[in-house]
């Protein structure tokens, strides 16, 4: 990583200077939690009511084609 | 003191202050908020299809997401070919012969309209899926990158961004087969990109172990995470656009939050030694689904940080892994030449 020529060590100190800037929040994880939450009822992977209708399984008995 | 010395100098200083930065709009760990919630239960998904019709080794997979073709999926494999498939009856939509076979990364167009791959020739290929004679033919290539090819993801019908091992990342216009914007700042090769949810921003993983966040228009990187201690392979955005999930050859995945820019919790266990090789999460973002080089997907409570099941079923290096935009089956792309569907 030390291997920065001049040219790309000057546009990380600039990216770095950017970076810096950036407007951090304190953004609490309860607010994800509460996302993931509110998400789980509809989440086809969590509520097994959603795949009562699975598109991959077959249903019925066999079709002759 | 060299100018060279300087700069140092005063990069080291930036990440310092950002490093204190961070420490203020730190609030309570995932871990605390989540001390009440239940882990969910032992969650086993079956495989429904296996996909059968490469001939070598699969490198990648992504699914259609347009109405028409959300239970479409476009697989790349180093036998040469792109195969778009139809995931209810397993037909293949079309087989389409690429000119190198040497192919690392594929994408399915939003539209739905045309389809995309690359890897060693270090061009992104894009295949225009309704010609009017039903042909697929190469629309363009898009070369200027001096590394290979390690994934390429569709913005819209005429932009695209690639990934590659010459470190940078490209915004192309498709029309002209030009380069719009280089995104240059990683210090090891790109392996990986995901865009956005508003498609204003994505985010790219190298080999630095660093994942960075741009933004498309500005041009300009917001946000760098470290933490990881070996090569970044695969990355993707939390479902709400606001967290950014990494997996590494360290054998852990991480989760960070874009807007406290910081790191929110590692996905790790002392019994997995492997790295990972690809990931994504269910539609509540509830499941990270991870693929790793022991063959096997590990599905993680993405709160709770444990395993809650596994998809076992390849006979090889799971390479790929992707979830349908309606969150209502997961497929997985593998070394062994099979792609399964599972839910």
């Amino acid at each position: 990583m030390d291997e920065m020529d001049l040219p790309q060590m000057k546009k990380e100190v600039e990216s770095l200077k950017y970076q810096l800037a950036f407007k951090r929040e304190k953004s609490s994880p309860r607010h994800m939690v509460k996302w993931i939450e509110d998400g789980v009822p509809e989440d086809p992977f969590l509520n097994p009511e959603l795949m009562k209708n699975n598109p991959w399984v077959e249903k019925g008995k066999c079709v002759l084609l | 003191m060299g100018e060279m010395e300087e700069l140092r100098k005063e990069a080291d200083n930036l990440k310092d202050q950002i490093t204190e930065a961070r420490k203020v709009v730190q609030d309570t760990t995932l871990q605390e908020a989540v001390a009440g919630t239940t882990l969910v239960g032992r969650v086993q998904l079956k495989t429904r299809k296996t996909l059968r019709g490469h001939l070598a080794k699969i490198y990648a997979m992504h699914w259609g997401t347009d109405t028409n073709c959300s239970k479409l999926c476009v697989s790349a494999s180093q036998d040469g070919k792109l195969i778009v498939w139809d995931t209810l009856t397993t037909n293949k939509v079309n087989a389409i012969p690429l000119k190198s076979s040497w192919v690392m990364t594929c994408a399915y167009a939003p539209s739905g309209n045309m389809v995309a791959c690359g890897g060693l020739d270090n061009m992104c290929s894009i295949y225009n899926l309704k010609g009017k004679d039903g042909n697929v033919k190469v629309m363009r290539e898009l070369a200027a990158h001096t590394g290979y090819l390690s994934c390429c993801r569709f913005l819209n019908d005429s932009e695209i961004i690639t990934s590659s091992g010459d470190c940078t990342c490209i915004l192309w216009d498709i029309e002209t087969g030009t380069e719009k914007t280089i995104f240059a700042g990683h210090l090891g090769d790109c392996m990986s990109l995901a865009v956005s949810p508003d498609f204003k921003m994505f985010i790219s993983g190298a080999c630095d172990f660093t994942a960075k966040l741009w933004d498309i228009r500005e041009a300009t990187c917001r946000q760098t995470f470290s933490g990881h201690e070996s090569d970044i392979n695969a990355i993707g955005f939390f479902p709400n656009g606001n967290a950014v999930i990494t997996g590494s050859d360290d054998a852990t995945c991480k989760l960070y939050d874009l807007r406290a820019d910081q790191e929110l919790i590692t996905y790790q266990d002392s019994g997995i030694m492997c790295g990972v090789t690809s990931l994504a999460a269910s539609l509540s973002g509830r499941l990270l689904l991870a693929g790793y080089d022991d063959f096997n997907v590990n599905i993680w409570d993405m709160l709770k940080a444990e395993r809650v099941g596994v998809l076992a079923g390849h006979d090889n290096r799971v390479s790929c892994i992707g979830v349908s935009s309606d969150g209502m089956a997961c497929c997985t792309g593998s070394w062994d030449s099979f792609l399964k569907i599972w839910n």
